[in-house]
């Protein structure tokens, strides 16, 4: 399956970005790596042009609500040509203090099928695979 | 005469432009007015056949965007990947005008009705599939075009090529890794706007007097900007700007934009296709009376309006200390064009062209701060480097 990851707006986290990649080629992903401060717009255009299954989006100085909020115009943009990919984006995702109760719900409302608010990689890798093996059955 | 070059190893070199013929010899560089009333060939003979004689055609170097160049129609599936890359590459690759549309909306989108040069179509990655459908070759047979190339995803090309009369395959674009890969487009390219010179009465003739290829200004100048400082002390990053009679490029250091963009060469290229001050100078003044700040420039310069209409000397310089200001807004965050360029950590502007031999230093400088304070709210001052002698160009063309 192909994926396509990045670290979303005015975020410089490398290394994070770079375990995410191979991370998820250990698991047997085909991985693009749009990297660092990539914009919202850029990662759906990356999911058109390489006809990836899933969009993975990390963020981890908690700025993705701000460049993350937009994702449902841009999904409407392309129509029927991203019905079948899944949206995940994970991290520390708000600046400040606020629980995966509230931030989960709001991140699911901008569009995302899964969201994963201070989750270890590996334990939001796992609810990704199994997402994925329950949606193809 | 040919005893002449070989002593002094000397090369013509001719650049034809818009608005003047330039002409480098190692006696220094001429420039000539152009009569639009007679052919190109026949009018650069006539100003300088006795020099052109003096040398042998493998002596003579020409470049020309006087063709007017070929107009491109780029058809992709985003944005931020095929579009880009392929606007990127025809900029490169000596183009000015180009128009894109977007594949999803291909089957709402106005059909342009002028003769279209070359039509590019690109999208995906090479295993990717059912990219197009018969919505792509519905358009296409609403227009005219001359030529079309598909530089997209290699499964792709048999469905494609099956269906689209006389369509070019070229290795794709965009990498496995999306990155941009531009050489075999801009070869293609390049190639084209050979053979729409020699398609151009006007033009063609020019093949009389050389035996080397003529390749557009733009390409040139592009090729040169990386030997730049041989000839200029000029900081990284850069723009160059070269504001002509009838279009106006910046070329720019690649450090100047965060796009998720890779390329060799280390500068870029953009055209503003209706800004000159002298075959656009309409569309230029339309321009600056649509900006918010040009009222405020206009009395920083302590004109009115009126100048607009006049034809003096004074008005030329004018319009050229608008076309900076404008150039600058486009490129920047005020007014987004094609891209965006980080202004801030910009080191050094260089002015080429027309412009370098009509406006002062402390001119240029005046309007640069100006649009510093104004749109960006800084004290930035970047360097201004003039190239008053056409270097780059000159440079340029021995390089090639």
């Amino acid at each position: 399956m192909k994926v396509v990851t990045g670290v979303v707006g005015n975020d410089i986290h490398v290394v994070a970005n770079r375990l995410i990649e191979l991370s998820l080629q250990a698991r047997g992903f085909e991985v693009f790596n749009l990297g660092v401060n990539t914009y919202l717009e850029e990662f759906v255009d990356a999911v058109i042009e390489t006809d990836a299954d899933i969009l993975l989006i990390s963020s981890l100085n908690g700025e993705a609500e701000g460049w993350a909020r937009e994702l449902k115009i841009l999904k409407s943009k392309y129509g029927s040509l991203l019905d079948d990919v899944v949206f995940m984006i994970g991290g520390n995702l708000v600046v400040g203090t606020g629980t995966a109760e509230d931030i989960v719900p709001r991140f699911k409302n901008y569009g995302f099928d899964l969201v994963f608010h201070q989750v270890d990689l590996n334990t939001g890798l796992d609810a990704l695979e199994d997402f994925m093996k329950e949606r193809n059955k | 005469m040919s005893q002449v070059n070989e002593n002094t190893n000397d090369k013509l070199l001719i650049d034809v432009g818009s608005t003047y013929f330039k002409m480098s010899t190692s006696k220094g560089v001429e420039q000539h007015f152009r009569d639009f009333n007679k052919d190109i060939f026949d009018d650069l003979t006539y100003k300088c056949g006795d020099t052109i004689n003096a040398y042998e055609k493998e002596d003579v170097y020409i470049c020309s965007s006087a063709n007017g160049g070929l107009s491109t129609l780029i058809i992709g599936i985003s944005n931020s990947f095929s579009l880009k890359y392929a606007t990127n590459i025809a900029f490169n690759s000596g183009i000015n005008i180009i128009d894109t549309v977007l594949n999803k909306d291909i089957d709402t989108t106005s059909r342009p009705s002028e003769l279209i040069d070359v039509v590019i179509v690109v999208g995906g990655i090479d295993s990717v599939s059912k990219i197009f459908d018969e919505k792509l070759f519905n358009f296409l047979n609403d227009i005219n075009y001359s030529n079309i190339v598909y530089v997209g995803s290699k499964k792709e090309a048999p469905y494609l090529s099956e269906n689209i009369e006389n369509l070019v395959v070229l290795p794709n674009i965009i990498t496995n890794k999306l990155h941009v890969e531009e050489e075999n487009l801009k070869e293609y390219l390049t190639n084209l706007y050979q053979a729409d010179i020699m398609g151009k009465e006007d033009i063609k003739h020019l093949y009389d007097i050389t035996s080397n290829q003529i390749f557009s200004t733009p390409y040139i100048v592009n090729k040169t900007l990386p030997y730049i400082g041989s000839k200029f002390t000029v900081a990284n990053p850069y723009i160059l700007i070269d504001i002509g009679g009838a279009t106006t490029d910046i070329h720019y250091s690649k450090d100047l934009v965060d796009e998720n963009m890779v390329t060799e060469n280390e500068y870029d290229r953009l055209v503003f296709k209706k800004l000159g001050v002298y075959k656009s100078k309409e569309s230029l003044i339309f321009a600056a009376k649509n900006n918010e700040f040009v009222y405020e420039l206009l009395a920083h310069l302590k004109v009115t309006e009126h100048i607009f209409d006049e034809t003096s000397e004074k008005a030329t310089t004018i319009l050229m200390q608008l076309a900076i200001f404008l150039v600058l807004c486009k490129v920047s965050t005020y007014r987004k064009a094609y891209i965006n360029l980080k202004l801030h950590a910009l080191n050094s502007i260089v002015f080429t062209g027309g412009i370098s031999k009509v406006l002062k230093p402390e001119e240029i400088e005046d309007i640069v701060s100006f649009f510093y304070q104004k749109i960006l709210s800084s004290q930035h001052n970047p360097n201004i480097v003039m190239d008053s002698n056409y270097d780059i160009w000159t440079l340029g063309v021995k390089e090639k």
